[in-house]
């Protein structure tokens, strides 16, 4: 049993990483910095940079020496927009031209940090491009279309700076990058690391740490889904029994066919229409609120209503599955009553799909029910999750979503641990 | 050629013969008229969106008339007027549109992507395979409707976020069934000659084995739809969805507060709408389900 426990951990290493990578994936390089949509459309560019740097959003994805910066764009003057090359004071001949002995002026949107390595690059051609200085701080190199490359660092308060010397230079394009600490100190490593610490980060909009919203958030949505899967359970488990119990008869196809017609009734539906119903026009539950157990039955009702459809539907089959096989029909022949080998036998050996019916349901406690949470006005993780996803706050985002998958991954050993434990006949090779 | 010709009219017989089976239950014929109903409304939705956004006018479920706000179904407005004097017809036919939009479209990129991994897992084995399930359990492992949240709040608001949203997330279901399914039809006879007759792997898998998974394909396509207009309904309605346009979603958004104030039709006529299309598709996914594979079992989703 432990050897089988310890082999099944040792497969969902592999899904944990997945699922560390694919949400880095998304927030980082998809999503990218959101420190636009977090600091509102009047934050100017220094704002912006120190939030990246400040959440680690200014290194580079994977890894690398150099990442870009919001001080000076990267710029291509054959491709510019006519107003970039306005505020170069480029013509529109796709080149920069410098005179002899003339510097370039680079339009810095805020005046570089004292701290800090940059990387000026320029590429153009003529006779006046410098020399290149020591021999790892500027690079030659002759490309192709006969136009040079000319990269220098510079570190700490020296300003990046070119100047022609000796002849003219038409310049191509200018690229002005910021150093990191080595070559791998990046977002990808940073988050690897923080998530190996157990530390979320911190969310943008409440401005307190994404671990404590979770502890908090945890205990209101667990008080709604618990109720939520127990009372599911026995309520389908019973209706379905009672559909196999009478199979094929009027009851049975009742059933199966207010299933359907309960699984096509919107979600939203259920809630709009239950809250105003049942909370307001007839005042039978409280409208909004989390104040005592009263505020939660009739969210628990519509949860439960929601996913009756679909589990009833479920379990019969399993059930149906189970009324074929030969042990049942010894049963019978035995002249068993129909109640007895039902609940005794049939249930019995249907109990491994339920279990992991449930377990797979298991994680879903935790994120709690976004909507519902939202329509009853409980402080719950579901409650979170949304307020975060209109506030652009990726940080507790990611967090739920990175926890949620990992619960989900464990609650799946969890299943199959438990169906070892109930099932002999499951190999625990 | 001889054989590949056989083979597809062994296939046409095949569906002809499901054709018929489905054709013969009243139900089924049933679901297909509503189908065909939401079909045509949203085609022509479709046509008039294309010739107002031509003609560059306001068109009329967007035309506000303050002074018939609130009218109850009747002779000028079969379904009433909304809170700004619009009417609820026009837009349902409208939101129609949309959710046709989002569930062709999210499910045919979930039914491609899980189609082509599943393919490639199932024949290829190996390094493939375990590339293809590690990638399966680990999207199945994230908690569905969050995902789904954050990828539509990572690619934007609008519709394309729906798309992505949908499509990228409901895949895992349908590459494990074409998964398993081409694992079965490798050892089948068919696949054994053209491997002896060398072709190449590309050929059998796409000329040969595809053919025969198509109608897994077909399934997961008329189970993924209503999933996805339902899941298109609840992001309109946060507000992450269709934008400045007339979804259900957004619709009952607007009609919900709108309920407290006792304009009940327009909640009750997008209500019905979801429910008729969402049940025709529900019934008939598992009517084709049982002509097209009697061996395939409900427990799937």
């Amino acid at each position: 049993m432990w050897r089988y426990l310890a082999r099944r951990l040792a497969q969902a290493v592999p899904t944990a990483l997945g699922v560390v990578l694919v949400t880095f994936v998304l927030f980082n390089v998809v999503g990218g910095s959101p420190a636009a949509q977090v600091l509102g459309q009047n934050a100017g560019p220094l704002a912006l940079e120190e939030f990246d740097l400040a959440r680690g959003y200014a290194k580079p994805l994977f890894c690398g020496r150099w990442t870009a910066t919001r001080a000076l764009a990267a710029v291509d003057f054959a491709t510019a927009a006519p107003s970039v090359r306005a505020q170069w004071h480029a013509g529109d001949s796709g080149w920069l031209s410098l005179a002899d002995g003339e510097e370039l002026v680079l339009p810095l949107a805020f005046p570089l940090p004292a701290e800090g390595t940059w990387r000026l690059t320029v590429e153009g051609r003529g006779p006046g491009f410098p020399q290149c200085g020591k021999k790892f701080s500027t690079v030659w190199k002759k490309s192709a279309k006969s136009s040079t490359v000319w990269k220098k660092v510079f570190h700490g308060v020296e300003k990046p700076t070119f100047r022609a010397a000796g002849g003219a230079v038409e310049i191509r394009r200018v690229r002005l990058e910021r150093g990191t600490r080595h070559f791998f100190d990046s977002q990808l490593t940073d988050y690897i690391g923080r998530v190996a610490r157990l530390d979320l980060g911190t969310s943008a909009s409440l401005n307190q740490p994404v671990t404590r919203l979770l502890r908090a958030g945890i205990g209101p949505s667990l008080a709604l889904t618990v109720p939520i899967l127990l009372v599911e359970l026995v309520v389908s488990l019973t209706l379905a029994l009672l559909c196999a119990y009478r199979r094929g008869a009027w009851l049975d196809r009742l059933l199966v066919a207010v299933c359907v017609a309960l699984m096509s009734v919107n979600y939203l539906v259920w809630i709009v229409a239950g809250q105003f119903l049942l909370a307001y026009r007839w005042g039978w539950f409280p409208v909004w609120g989390f104040e005592s157990w009263r505020y939660l039955l009739l969210p628990v009702l519509i949860g439960v209503a929601t996913g009756l459809g679909v589990n009833v539907r479920f379990y019969r089959t399993i059930l149906l599955e189970e009324m074929h096989k030969d042990y049942v029909r010894t049963a019978f022949a035995k002249g068993l009553r129909t109640e007895r080998v039902l609940f005794k036998h049939v249930l019995k050996n249907a109990l491994g799909p339920v279990i992991t019916n449930v377990a797979v349901a298991l994680p879903f406690l935790y994120t709690g029910s976004v909507l519902l949470e939202n329509f009853f006005g409980i402080p719950g993780l579901g409650y979170l999750s949304l307020n975060a996803i209109h506030s652009a706050d990726v940080d507790v985002v990611r967090a739920v979503v990175l926890v949620g998958a990992l619960l989900f991954t464990a609650a799946n050993i969890l299943a199959d641990v438990a169906l070892a434990w109930v099932d002999p006949r499951v190999k625990l090779a | 050629m001889n054989n590949a010709a056989e083979q597809m009219g062994a296939g046409a017989s095949f569906g002809r013969e499901a054709w018929r089976r489905v054709w013969a239950s009243g139900i089924a014929r049933a679901c297909l008229a509503v189908l065909a109903l939401f079909f045509v409304v949203a085609l022509a939705g479709e046509a008039a969106n294309a010739w107002y956004e031509w003609r560059d006018v306001t068109p009329p479920w967007q035309a506000q008339e303050l002074a018939a706000r609130y009218l109850p179904p009747g002779a000028g407005h079969w379904l009433g007027t909304d809170g700004l004097g619009r009417d609820v017809a026009l837009r349902l036919a409208q939101g129609a549109r949309i959710a046709f939009e989002v569930g062709v479209v999210s499910s045919l990129l979930a039914v491609m992507i899980g189609v082509l991994l599943g393919c490639l897992g199932g024949y290829f084995g190996g390094w493939v395979d375990d590339l293809v399930v590690w990638l399966a359990t680990t999207f199945a492992a994230i908690p569905g409707l969050l995902f789904v949240l954050a990828i539509a709040m990572v690619v934007g608001k609008g519709l394309l976020g729906v798309f992505l949203a949908i499509g990228l997330t409901t895949w895992v279901g349908v590459c494990r069934l074409i998964r398993a399914e081409v694992l079965r039809q490798k050892e089948r006879g068919y696949v054994r000659a053209a491997q002896a007759l060398g072709f190449s792997s590309w050929r059998i898998l796409f000329r040969h084995i595809l053919p025969n998974v198509l109608h897994v394909a077909l399934v997961s396509f008329t189970l993924r739809f209503p999933a996805a207009i339902g899941t298109e309904v609840f992001l309109s309605f946060l507000g992450i969805g269709a934008q400045g346009q007339p979804s259900w979603g957004t619709m009952i958004a607007s009609a919900r507060l709108r309920l407290w104030q006792g304009m009940w039709w327009e909640l009750a006529a997008v209500t019905v709408a979801i429910f008729a299309v969402v049940l025709a598709f529900n019934l008939l996914g598992d009517i084709l389900r049982d002509a097209l594979d009697p061996r395939l079992r409900v427990a799937t989703d």
